[in-house]
């Protein structure tokens, strides 16, 4: 098997991540050659969402056609984790069944973070259940909350020097800092402020962990001013005025030396049209 | 033009990232800011708003104009208030101080999912309870789901749960009796196994902080509680803000129920950010298309306007061009929004 690699989608809330992670997962899938009409083949995509309420469910069902889906909630990835460590059952039983321990995990900083993490580097860290996915998508935090994620191995490992802990949370550090490994995708909307944030949050990932993050933006118009000559006067208005807040938002990218990639926007409402259509361009355009 | 009941003192904005949750709160309170006194109280506002507001990101409550204030939130000095606030009356200067520079409270201030929900509500509840304004209106952080704000007080309730602190005040036991000991052998063991998990200096921060906050239990309970109340009260409006796109509609169908059924007062629904131009006769490729789309979304939307329930009014309000923003415009937002 070719060697795994994970990617985190990121960006500011409301900008389309989700959307997003999901058409990479199925784009890749494509790459990877992998066809959903051979049922019983094993999918080599995995498209995980960080919610306690799942998001993808109810568009794309329990099972769709060309990844798996699958739900991680620190909670979940923190028992894996312990039981991982502590072997016994019956101790692992009365941890979580602590009122105190329970009220404790809730409240630890970084700590659910963290265990996400752990999972998700697992496969070469070789630590907890493998997952041999060849690809692994994960639709994760939005801005501020995805950098404490990236932060709380480095964190928590100053607090915990010694002990198992420690040790873990220094390999997890080291290996979301491995840019064969670990992918960053910062989705992004074609207007001047979604932009400079963009690039804000593009520069404190390079110089913090070393990764060069992919930036795409979202919603991508493609239409020249030429091609509203025609229109009524609100009509023009209103696509002048987006197109020049596109053109800012490239200016932004341009000027900082930093690589995007315009994402369409695709107005279709059927869920599996839509990620057909724009997983067709990513695996044209990007992967 | 949306309507306020005459008894509403708070208006909680609910709705999920990248649907102008912020501008609209800011449009609310410049609009109800003619016949009332209002602050606005905004967390992370775009910088184009914030300058419309002519606002700064400290903390501090700036006058807009007549009537209207607006200020936005920092949650490291707000989470500060909130232990100050409990503190001040018992502990000494060296105590707090002591807490400041605890590793584990300095994370949980700022990097704790949940503290910024929690400290948003706190600088709430207190602008509420100065009764310096007949509004306040809270635009809440951008959570994934609205769930992690209201179960933000719970959640740090459990951090000063009695239970937990004492044990952790004393992990090992030293003051307490040989009786009380054997009691608690399941607990000692649960805290071993927490230090097998983490390592024993994790356990010696939580241990320190926990007994830097241990007479402050009292006064910070009460502040969870009141926190609680002030999203709970009668005079407390929610207004759920949503967009013309097909993912949030469903995901605005889903809020609204369940936030009615854990009984909160949940009153409008907003579409926002509905073009005004979206009936006009368009000829180029790109737009047509879009327009088809919209249009098919709207339909969507009227159809399913029933499955939000009966009393609850459902709004639409235009899509703003990018230089329209100014502190004039907003409550023209305000009086442009339709009952649909």
């Amino acid at each position: 098997m070719q060697k795994q690699q994970i990617h985190f989608v990121t960006g500011k809330g409301g900008v389309g991540k989700s959307f997003f992670a999901a058409a990479l997962a199925q784009g890749l899938a494509k790459k990877a050659k992998f066809s959903p009409s051979k049922t019983a083949a094993h999918k080599p995509i995995l498209l995980a969402e960080f919610n306690d309420h799942s998001f993808y469910q109810e568009y794309l069902g329990n099972n769709p056609a060309y990844f798996d889906l699958a739900q991680w909630t620190g909670t979940e990835c923190l028992k894996e984790y312990a039981l991982h460590l502590l072997k016994v059952e019956a101790l692992y039983k009365l941890f979580f069944a602590n009122p105190i321990s329970k009220a404790l995990i809730d409240v630890s900083p970084g700590l659910h973070e963290l265990a996400i993490l752990g999972r998700a580097t697992s496969l070469p860290r070789k630590h907890g259940p493998p997952l041999k996915y060849q690809h692994m998508v994960f639709d994760a935090f939005s801005t501020g909350h995805f950098l404490t994620m990236f932060r709380s191995p480095a964190g928590l490992a100053k607090i915990i020097q010694f002990g198992p802990m420690g040790e873990q949370t220094r390999s997890i550090d080291q290996w979301i800092r491995n840019p064969e490994f670990c992918h960053v995708h910062l989705v992004s909307l074609p207007e001047e402020l979604p932009a400079t944030e963009t690039a804000e949050l593009y520069h404190s990932i390079k110089d913090e962990f070393g990764l060069t993050p992919k930036v795409y933006l979202n919603k991508y118009f493609f239409l020249k001013k030429a091609d509203l000559k025609n229109e009524p006067e609100s009509v023009k208005k209103y696509f002048t005025n987006m197109l020049e807040q596109q053109e800012l938002a490239e200016n932004i990218f341009t000027d900082q030396k930093i690589k995007f990639t315009p994402v369409p926007l695709i107005p279709e409402i059927d869920t599996e049209k839509l990620l057909h259509e724009a997983s067709e361009y990513l695996v044209k355009e990007v992967l | 033009m949306i309507k306020v009941a005459s008894t509403t003192k708070t208006i909680i904005c609910i709705g999920t990232g990248g649907v102008g949750k912020t501008t609209m709160s800011a449009s609310l309170a410049s609009g109800l800011s003619k016949d009332k006194k209002v602050l606005v109280l905004t967390i992370d506002p775009s910088l184009r708003l914030a300058q419309a507001l002519g606002i700064k990101p400290d903390g501090e409550v700036y006058k807009v104009k007549q009537n209207l204030y607006a200020c936005t939130l920092n949650h490291q000095k707000a989470f500060q208030d909130f232990v100050l606030k409990a503190a001040k009356s018992t502990a000494t200067k060296e105590e707090i101080e002591k807490l400041l520079e605890n590793k584990l409270y300095k994370q949980l201030s700022t990097q704790l999912s949940g503290s910024q929900d929690f400290s948003s509500l706190f600088k709430l509840t207190e602008f509420v309870n100065s009764k310096e304004y007949d509004i306040v209106i809270l635009d809440t952080p951008p959570a994934q789901h609205t769930w992690h704000f209201l179960h933000a007080p719970e959640k740090i309730a459990q951090l000063f749960n009695e239970g937990v602190a004492q044990w952790f005040r004393d992990p090992d036991q030293k003051d307490v009796g040989f009786f009380k000991r054997v009691l608690n052998t399941g607990t000692s063991q649960v805290l071993k196994i927490l230090e097998n998990l983490t390592g024993s200096e994790f356990v010696k921060e939580l241990s320190m902080f926990f007994k830097a906050i241990q007479r402050w239990q009292t006064p910070l309970e009460k502040q969870v509680w009141d926190c609680h109340k002030v999203l709970t009260a009668k005079s407390t409006e929610f207004i759920l803000v949503t967009a013309l796109d097909p993912s949030r509609i469903s995901e605005a169908l889903r809020l609204s129920s369940e936030i009615e059924k854990q009984g909160y007062n949940l009153k409008s629904i907003i579409i926002n950010r509905v073009p005004s131009w979206m009936n006009e006769e368009v000829s180029a490729g790109p737009l047509v298309r879009y327009v088809e789309y919209l249009k098919a979304l709207e339909a969507r939307l009227l159809g399913s306007k029933s499955k939000f329930g009966a009393h609850l009014k459902v709004y639409k309000s235009q899509e703003l061009s990018h230089n329209q923003l100014h502190v004039e415009n907003l409550s023209d937002i305000y009086h442009n929004i339709e009952l649909i």
